[in-house]
């Protein structure tokens, strides 16, 4: 079996305080894996932190083989990380510097401040916001060294007695090619710097909770959190989000594309409330439904987005043991649906019932993983849940 | 499922009898005060198409926004200038002045839209304060606190609008066009994506919804739709002047959106129909004594109705069940095809 989760000496604190320490775990393709601890344990930090709704203060994680955590994982690197920050800053800010320096006054003009501070902000926002897309950031790149190019051949060949910018007859003729020369290395080394992957895995990098489910990793929470003013369909609609491609214009002249998109988007989310058994309420608001119902809307909405790996936390919470009976079963057919499955759970009956593999979390460590029997006697979980009390938990 | 019954005509017939009807408004003889009654029916298509603008952020997104006022501006001057310096048609004027309203809604909201409630909300202030402070400062193109007088009226086909019924009649169309993108955008991938965001942003990132992107959408388009209602006001007025778009504008088309029921169309645009022609109507009821008071009288109403209708008079929830019966119409549509031969 192919694992499709690993998470590697992961942590994450909150000021002083750790809520995770060094976890490492793993989930195999197919596989329920459960993490259980008792309450304040780190568990819906580290679901949290999976789906990027966190970023961990050290250690990766790596869905499929894609690491999908910044990877600052030590001191050095934050400060290489930091340094490389200011110098694309300082590049970017080369602009207004040299026009202090060669055309005196220059910077003073309030024209010639905003025409700099906007060529920083575009050109920082861009580098900033592009890292994720490597060949649109290259794109860029390319673009402003021939813009750099542009104005050191335009202004460098022609003398301009009289400058719109500054207002003044300011001699720029010779401004241009010493600007150009000077900002190119800057542009072209932390450019690259900043979008190639090796300069990626020495910085690390961000990446949102909507890309983390873009790549296959849906959940669901422990408060829920459903669109509860929406229809139950439309829920399952949004939860299909990135399944969908259809834009502005395509909605607007409801081409037969989008139309046929829309139709499958509505079957499949009618068949996955069918799965969860909601299909009678499909037409309700999600705020008509009971509680137990809540869930597994909840459930069927990121199965909605055809995910690889489902994170569960605390499904049954609130249950009685008939719906708890019942949310075993659903989750065992998700399960055979192919979709691997990461559940927290308080309940030990549903927990030794369902998963292969137990993690034990107290807090913020990792004190004991194995199969439910192993897990059912290990003095270590029995002293966390029980405080070194006799019995086995349920 | 819903707790009202069923109107006895079919959904997708009301809005284009509503506008049958209007069209027919101005042969209904009604003496000397036509004119007048058409004007501010004019107004009132007007307000009701800003407000389905500004209901795309605050209603469908759930972002505050009080700089709404600030696109209408942009698209009013941007529509003066063009007329004035280019004599341009208002059928380019109108895309121009949508474009150049989308533009500066993404200048704004790309780098601001990160901020949430309150602090995107002074943004947007202080962001129509500036486009005032812009209007009225740079002289050279704005003619500042002089005003944009001499701005040419639209003309189709060759003939030049002047008349009132004709003005009443070309805000209409408008009113259809911006209706007709709002609600096709409302039942789409995009308007549940804003749905998402204004019900829970978390939820929705982790549906796979990029936030940024589609708030900056929704501003984008709300603005478009600002503007062009700009374009038009300046095309009807034939003067604009700066304090013709000072805050008061922002707060009055947010109560109308709030009155008629955030993110529900129908409420937005009963909204502004109930309210706008509201102080004219007190004009004339109120006696002379009274008349100052008529705005005592208009506070009064949206007190009376924060009291006894919160969510405004057809609720976000009513538009979402529509939806839903639509989806319901759609799916058994569907299911009958399939059984059928």
């Amino acid at each position: 079996m192919k694992t499709i989760l690993r998470v590697a000496r992961l942590s994450k604190s909150f000021g002083g305080i750790s809520a995770l320490q060094d976890i490492d775990m793993e989930a195999r393709e197919g596989q329920i894996v459960g993490i259980i601890g008792p309450n304040g344990a780190g568990k819906t930090t580290l679901f949290n932190c999976l789906s990027s709704l966190y970023h961990p203060s050290a250690g990766q994680i790596f869905f499929g083989d894609r690491p999908i955590a910044p990877e600052f994982s030590s001191k050095k690197k934050k400060l290489v990380a930091a340094c490389a920050l200011v110098f694309l800053f300082l590049s970017l800010l080369w602009t207004p510097i040299f026009w202090s320096l060669f055309v005196p006054g220059a910077l003073f003009k309030v024209e010639t401040v905003m025409l700099g501070l906007l060529l920083l902000g575009v050109r920082f926002f861009t580098f900033r916001g592009l890292r994720r897309f490597e060949i649109w950031a290259w794109g860029l790149i390319f673009l402003f060294l021939a813009a750099d190019i542009c104005l050191a051949l335009f202004l460098g060949g022609r003398p301009l007695s009289q400058d719109r910018f500054l207002g003044t007859s300011l001699p720029l003729g010779w401004v241009g090619t010493p600007w150009a020369l000077a900002a190119l290395p800057f542009s072209l080394f932390f450019g690259l710097q900043l979008c190639t992957a090796p300069a990626r895995r020495l910085f690390g990098f961000k990446i949102g909770p909507d890309a983390v489910t873009r790549l296959g990793m849906a959940r669901t929470f422990q408060n829920i959190r459903l669109f509860f003013h929406l229809s139950v369909l439309d829920n399952v609609k949004i939860g299909a989000h990135c399944t969908m491609r259809s834009g502005i214009w395509r909605s607007l002249f409801r081409t037969r594309r989008q139309r046929a998109e829309e139709e499958g988007a509505e079957q499949e989310a009618l068949n996955l409330l069918r799965f969860v058994g909601l299909e009678q309420r499909a037409l309700v608001l999600a705020d008509a439904l009971a509680y137990g119902e809540q869930r597994r809307l909840e459930i069927a909405r990121a199965l909605a987005s055809r995910p690889r790996l489902l994170l569960l936390d605390e499904p049954a919470a609130g249950m009685n043991p008939q719906e708890s009976a019942d949310l075993i079963r659903l989750i065992r057919r998700i399960r055979e649906k192919g979709v691997t499955v990461l559940i927290i759970e308080h309940d030990m009956k549903v927990m030794m019932n369902l998963a292969d593999i137990i993690y034990v979390l107290d807090y913020g460590r990792m004190i004991a993983q194995g199969t439910p029997e192993q897990i059912r006697t290990d003095p270590k979980v029995i002293e966390a849940y029980l405080g070194g009390g006799v019995h086995a938990p349920a | 499922m819903s707790r009202r019954t069923r109107p006895a005509l079919p959904p997708g017939l009301i809005m284009p009898l509503i506008f049958l009807l209007a069209l027919l408004l101005p042969w209904i003889p009604l003496g000397p005060s036509s004119n007048y009654v058409l004007r501010v029916l004019t107004t009132a298509v007007l307000y009701m198409i800003l407000a389905l603008g500004l209901n795309i952020v605050p209603g469908f997104t759930g972002l505050l926004d009080l700089g709404y006022v600030g696109f209408y501006g942009i698209g009013a001057y941007t529509s003066g200038l063009l007329a004035i310096h280019y004599d341009l048609s208002f059928w380019w004027i109108l895309p121009l002045a949508a474009l150049n309203g989308a533009l500066w809604g993404i200048l704004l909201g790309a780098p601001t839209l990160r901020l949430t409630g309150d602090y995107f909300a002074i943004v947007t202030f202080g962001f129509s304060e500036l486009v005032v402070l812009v209007i009225r400062n740079e002289l050279w193109l704005t003619r500042g606190p002089m005003g944009l007088p001499g701005i040419s009226p639209p003309s189709l086909l060759g003939h030049t609008l002047t008349k009132d019924w004709e003005f009443f009649y070309l805000v209409l169309f408008l009113l259809a066009v911006v209706l007709f993108v709002v609600t096709r955008l409302e039942d789409s991938r995009l308007g549940r994506a804003w749905f998402a965001i204004r019900g829970d942003e978390i939820a929705a990132q982790c549906c796979g919804i990029n936030l940024i992107r589609y708030k900056v959408t929704a501003f984008a388009i709300s603005a478009s739709i600002g503007a062009m209602g700009g374009a038009f006001y300046a095309k009807w007025f034939k003067f604009i002047h700066p304090d013709m778009f000072k805050f008061w504008e922002s707060i009055l088309i947010l109560c109308l959106i709030v009155f008629g029921g955030m993110g529900s169309i129908r409420g937005t645009m009963l909204g502004a129909l109930v309210l706008i022609p509201l102080t004219e109507i007190l004009r004339a009821v109120l006696p002379q004594e009274l008349f100052s008071a008529r705005y005592l009288i208009y506070g009064l109403t949206l007190v009376l109705m924060m009291r006894w209708r919160p969510a405004g008079l057809i609720p976000f929830e009513r538009a979402q069940e529509a939806l839903a019966r639509r989806a319901e119409a759609r799916i058994r549509s569907r299911r009958g095809g399939e059984q059928g031969p």
